[in-house]
């Protein structure tokens, strides 16, 4: 079973991202900030992460910066999920080994499993 | 920590924007799932109010960033005002909302009832917003309380907003302080949060002759208010 680590710091949105995945067929782990991801990242060894760029604290990037730092993370893909995705230039996100952006604002439920599917 | 001596001026629009956007875009995500033709009635019920709440949540802000961008120009009436009471009425309203993240609000009662000198809607509004932070920040399962207290020495009142949950770090308090000093910045030089909310409530505060500031807890933090004491007692 696919394994999915969502670091989303928005409980409701997390709630439906989760249920979508789960219907798929995804074993799903939910965490809402940064430090409890790379902890998450220790014991539950994701196959893809989503990632939510308004992190409490610890933003997206300097995690992003973490995981490409470690080389038993460094090869995990990550799919950006964000409000932001106009903003960030796609050399950026190339550099921190994003391999896809999904927009909140216009995305569907759906989009995430779409997504994970074109990064595995 | 006192602050709150923000730049006063237009709020840049991108920053309204950018906090507007994620209560919108949470809207949309609830509603194109509501469309899920396998949804349980229950499940459903739980969507349409979590998209209610959302919406609320949105128009406070876009009310917010109105009044503060005609604060200028606006007369405000200030009286004495009975902050528990008004605690009391604040988590009337926000308590569906924090009932909704199995969080809840509750008011430290004081034994002596005190008065603080404040425009009713601009405190309520400080509060509220406070109150809106603290539940996304504070732990699962927690409570958020309102605090009252006196500082007979400066004659005033502080009426705080304390969470429970992680400790802020040392770099994101250096942050915070930083977002309660200055006005909102742009997403693109910013993207984790463009300060907004701090920085109209230091503008309420401002204009009733107040401050905001923020205490660092080991378990969490406190944002308050503080304004003028009253001394009319015969109110209470």
């Amino acid at each position: 079973m696919t394994k999915v680590l969502l670091i989303e710091d928005d409980a409701w949105l997390a709630d439906i991202e989760r249920a979508v995945l789960k219907a798929e067929g995804y074993s799903v782990r939910h965490v809402t900030n940064g430090q409890a991801a790379m902890d998450s990242i220790d014991v539950f060894r994701p196959d893809v992460i989503i990632l939510d760029v308004l992190l409490d604290g610890h933003t997206a990037f300097t995690l992003l910066h973490e995981l490409r730092s470690y080389k038993d993370t460094s090869s995990v893909p990550v799919v950006l999920c964000t409000n932001l995705a106009e903003t960030f230039p796609a050399k950026t996100l190339d550099e921190y080994g994003v391999k896809r952006v999904v927009d909140k604002t216009t995305m569907h439920p759906s989009d995430i499993v779409g997504a994970i599917r074109a990064v595995l | 920590m006192h602050l709150g001596d923000g730049e006063r001026g237009v709020l840049p629009l991108v920053a309204a924007a950018h906090e507007l956007k994620s209560p919108l875009a949470l809207l949309r995500q609830l509603l194109l799932q509501l469309q899920s033709t396998t949804l349980r009635p229950a499940e459903k019920a739980v969507l349409i109010e979590r998209a209610i709440l959302t919406s609320e949540r949105g128009l406070r802000l876009t009310s917010d960033v109105t009044k503060a961008a005609r604060l200028e120009d606006a007369l405000f009436t200030l009286e004495p005002i009975n902050p528990e009471q008004l605690c009391l009425d604040i988590v009337t309203e926000l308590q569906p909302l924090f009932a909704a993240h199995g969080k809840t609000m509750t008011v430290k009662s004081r034994r002596h009832p005190l008065l603080l000198v404040a425009n009713r809607d601009l405190l309520r509004r400080i509060v509220v917003g406070f109150s809106d932070n603290a539940l996304r920040y504070s732990g699962e399962n927690t409570a958020v309380e309102l605090q009252i207290q006196a500082f007979k020495n400066a004659g005033t009142v502080r009426l705080g907003v304390r969470d429970y949950g992680p400790a802020l770090s040392s770099d994101m308090w250096r942050t915070l302080q930083k977002k309660l000093r200055t006005s909102p910045q742009s997403v693109h030089a910013r993207p984790e949060s463009s300060g907004l909310g701090l920085y109209i409530a230091s503008q309420f505060a401002e204009v009733m002759g107040g401050r905001i500031g923020a205490v660092r807890h080991r378990d969490g933090a406190t944002f308050y208010v503080e304004l003028q004491a009253s001394t009319q007692t015969s109110l209470l």
